[in-house]
């Protein structure tokens, strides 16, 4: 018997949210029959950092530059890998402890190619998008963050 | 000429502002604002520029009706 399987069309997933990710919805619409990887990235919120608890994070972002950055950046992974899927999203505004920030998907037939493309969005947003974050502390204070601190 | 600022900048500037100032450059834009507050020197030498949704260098004309976004260095993820 043979088994048939479904295709949602592929997401047009907005570059920056100002709404909760919908990380299954996103990856729902990330399958292609063509790929036989697909790789899931989900930046999240700690709930400490340098030590200090976190209460949560407050994103912002220039978002028509940032938007534009993104688009940019995930096309050009497409074609360096030649990806069947490729999707990144972050969030704007106050994100919980344990929600996703951003997410990036990446599908390609195999997997070192979903990988190895995953992690370039990832680090290139991260560098070169305008978005920052604030962290609220526990003890009431908050900090913008001066850097990416990438390792 | 229009200045929007984002993320720490606020702690030193009103996150949107107008200088009357005549400023041809991202340098003199900076001199500008670090005597307006010193205390964003460091944190301005680490800025980007960016003009109608592109960033600039220092080469660019500024005009007196352009809108100049400074972006500090990125911190998202």
């Amino acid at each position: 018997m043979t088994q048939s399987s479904s295709y949602p069309p592929a997401v047009e997933a907005k570059a920056i949210s100002t709404e909760p990710l919908d990380i299954a919805g996103l990856l729902a619409g990330a399958h292609h029959p063509g790929a036989g990887a697909v790789v899931l990235f989900s930046g999240e919120v700690r709930n400490s950092n340098k030590g200090l608890a976190v209460n949560f994070l407050e994103y912002e972002a220039y978002i028509p530059l940032a938007t534009r950055l993104i688009s940019e950046i995930v096309e050009e992974a497409r074609r360096k890998w030649q990806l069947h899927i490729a999707i990144a999203q972050h969030r704007v505004g106050e994100v919980a402890v344990g929600d996703t920030a951003v997410v990036v998907i990446t599908a390609s037939a195999h997997r070192s190619e979903a990988y190895a493309a995953n992690r370039y969005i990832i680090d290139r947003i991260k560098h070169e998008a305008p978005i920052w974050k604030c962290e609220h502390y526990a003890d009431g204070s908050q900090e913008w963050g001066n850097n990416c601190n990438c390792k | 000429m229009k200045i929007h600022v984002y993320a720490k900048l606020k702690d030193y500037f009103q996150p949107e502002f107008e200088l009357l100032e005549t400023i041809g450059n991202t340098d003199e834009l900076r001199a500008v604002l670090v005597k307006m507050n010193g205390g964003a020197d460091e944190l301005l030498s680490s800025c980007r520029f960016a003009v109608e949704e592109g960033f600039i260098d220092k080469d660019f004309k500024l005009k007196a009706h352009d809108t100049v976004v400074i972006i500090p260095p990125s911190s998202g993820g």
